[in-house]
């Protein structure tokens, strides 16, 4: 006891020595700054949001809000081009520093992620085969009806099914990406498939499938998207969020959109609401 | 590495996880037993006088072996599908493993029939035995027992191949883990768990194929 005594008046001292020496925090906001590059993981096989183009070249809304963001920051963008699957591991693995991949704001997912406020909008809807004669969305009731596996339509249409149709004898099937619906909805396997009107527009666009076409939009609400990082970045989170905010102000995200998809941005703002 | 491992979410996903082991192991076994049957009989095809039956089976092993099994299950899913020929994709898999594992069987039967001396086959004969007794009670116990180590081989792998039928929508282990991934977000918790339900799985299945052929080749372990 009289050992202690003897030390306690150190004990100031060590504290102080050990706060001087803790080193300072670099957040993930630093880091980009200071390595000059941004890093963003991106899905290259959804678009318009995300794709490589005729040379190559990673293309897409994602890709240019990722430039955008890069040049606001003063640093080089930098396209890694994930899976859906491959977004979180990227992240977390430090591949990536954030996220620019449509990805839905589930609380499920907000688990694992630190989620920004909502920079897009999506609505779900059908894809039919071009000889189907559905043109109500209850009419996918008793049908066989494809989606990509792990996509929020995929839970919502499923939870949907669970509380409207009760009584249906339709199925559904998953599969592991969006273009094998695609496929199997030009194929006929599946009497409909459920997917982002953005990426159905862009489907029946293109002349890759000659005989699908757009079918109802989905009752069951929209798909509000975030940019994703590290859950515990605060920093680099508010630093997002505050791009986001100034690059709706300012009209580039309407361009953007503009430009990949055409008409008029969606609101990205819920009514009632503080987010 | 900056992450928390949280393993609540594949606990309580474990009986949902389990239920898919139970669709891979049913997959594997359908599999294996399918190729061995027609692994079979692509043998003595292979053997046949008749040219075209010859060159089908020819065919067959060569594309088994020499194409990627993820291109089988492809072909058989949606290859099909473009003539409108719908498999499910527990049919499509176990179609594709099937054959892939035919193809490799025959080549084995292939090794364990030459590993049976000519002689025996005569002797059999002479005793008075018809052609198609000499093969069942003669040559294959002892085929069996040449190929008994390369066939737990074979399973194994298939076991770890039934993996790819999650790219035809399968919800066996694999898919079932992606599932849950994409919900959950969990990827490193959900996908080792997954490592070690196949560790497991494959090293069950490998005791028990051990303990059968035990019981099997008693006869042969007295003799020596």
């Amino acid at each position: 006891m009289s050992k202690l005594r003897t030390f306690s008046f150190l004990a100031p001292a060590i504290l102080a020595a050990s706060l001087a020496a803790a080193p300072a925090y670099a957040d993930k906001l630093d880091d980009v700054l200071n390595s000059g590059t941004l890093r963003c993981a991106v899905v290259l096989d959804f678009p318009p949001m995300g794709y490589t183009d005729a040379n190559n070249e990673p293309a897409g809304m994602d890709v240019d809000i990722c430039k955008d963001l890069a040049e606001r920051m003063g640093v080089e963008a930098e396209i890694v081009g994930v899976t859906w699957a491959e977004r979180i591991p990227s992240l977390i693995s430090g591949r990536s520093d954030v996220a620019i991949a449509s990805s839905s704001d589930s609380l499920e997912r907000a688990k694992t992620v630190g989620f920004s406020i909502p920079y897009m909008v999506f609505q779900f809807q059908a894809l039919l085969p071009a000889d189907s004669t559905v043109t109500s969305w209850d009419e996918l009731k008793d049908l066989n009806v494809g989606v990509a596996i792990g996509t929020t339509y995929e839970s919502e249409l499923q939870a949907y099914k669970d509380a409207n149709w009760t009584d249906s004898s339709g199925e559904i099937t998953t599969f592991q990406s969006e273009n094998d619906t695609y496929l199997a909805v030009s194929q006929g396997r599946v009497a409909a498939g459920i997917a982002t009107d953005t990426a159905i527009a862009n489907i029946v666009a293109a002349d890759t499938y000659q005989n699908i076409k757009a079918g109802p939009v989905a009752p069951f609400g929209a798909d509000i998207v975030g940019f994703m990082t590290v859950r515990n970045e605060y920093g680099w989170l508010n630093f997002l969020n505050l791009y986001i905010n100034r690059a709706y102000r300012d009209g580039t995200l309407q361009d953007l959109y503009g430009k990949h998809i055409g008409g008029t941005m969606p609101d990205l703002t819920t009514a009632g609401v503080y987010y | 590495m900056d992450y928390q491992f949280q393993w609540r979410p594949v606990i309580q996903a474990l009986p949902q996880l389990l239920e898919a082991s139970l669709v891979t192991l049913q997959v594997s076994v359908l599999s294996m037993g399918l190729g061995l049957l027609m692994g079979l009989v692509l043998y003595f095809i292979r053997k046949s006088p008749i040219l075209p039956l010859r060159a089908f089976a020819t065919t067959w092993i060569e594309v088994a072996r020499n194409t990627p099994s993820l291109f089988q299950i492809f072909i058989f899913y949606w290859g099909l599908g473009e003539f409108g020929i719908f498999l499910s994709p527990y049919v499509s898999v176990v179609a594709a493993l099937s054959f892939n594992c035919a193809g490799y069987m025959a080549e084995t039967y292939r090794g364990g029939f030459a590993a049976v001396p000519k002689g025996q086959n005569m002797a059999a004969r002479t005793l008075g035995m018809t052609a198609w007794q000499s093969l069942r009670y003669v040559e294959l116990p002892q085929v069996l027992r040449a190929i008994y180590h390369p066939m737990t081989n074979q399973f194994t792998w298939i076991i770890l191949a039934s993996s790819l039928g999650m790219l035809a929508g399968l919800r066996e282990l694999s898919g079932e883990t992606q599932y849950f991934n994409s919900r959950t977000f969990r990827t490193f918790e959900f996908f080792m768990a997954a490592a070690v339900i196949y560790y497991v799985i494959t090293k069950i299945a490998l005791l028990v194929l051990k303990a059968i052929g035990w019981n099997l080749f008693k006869a042969e372990r007295a003799a020596k």
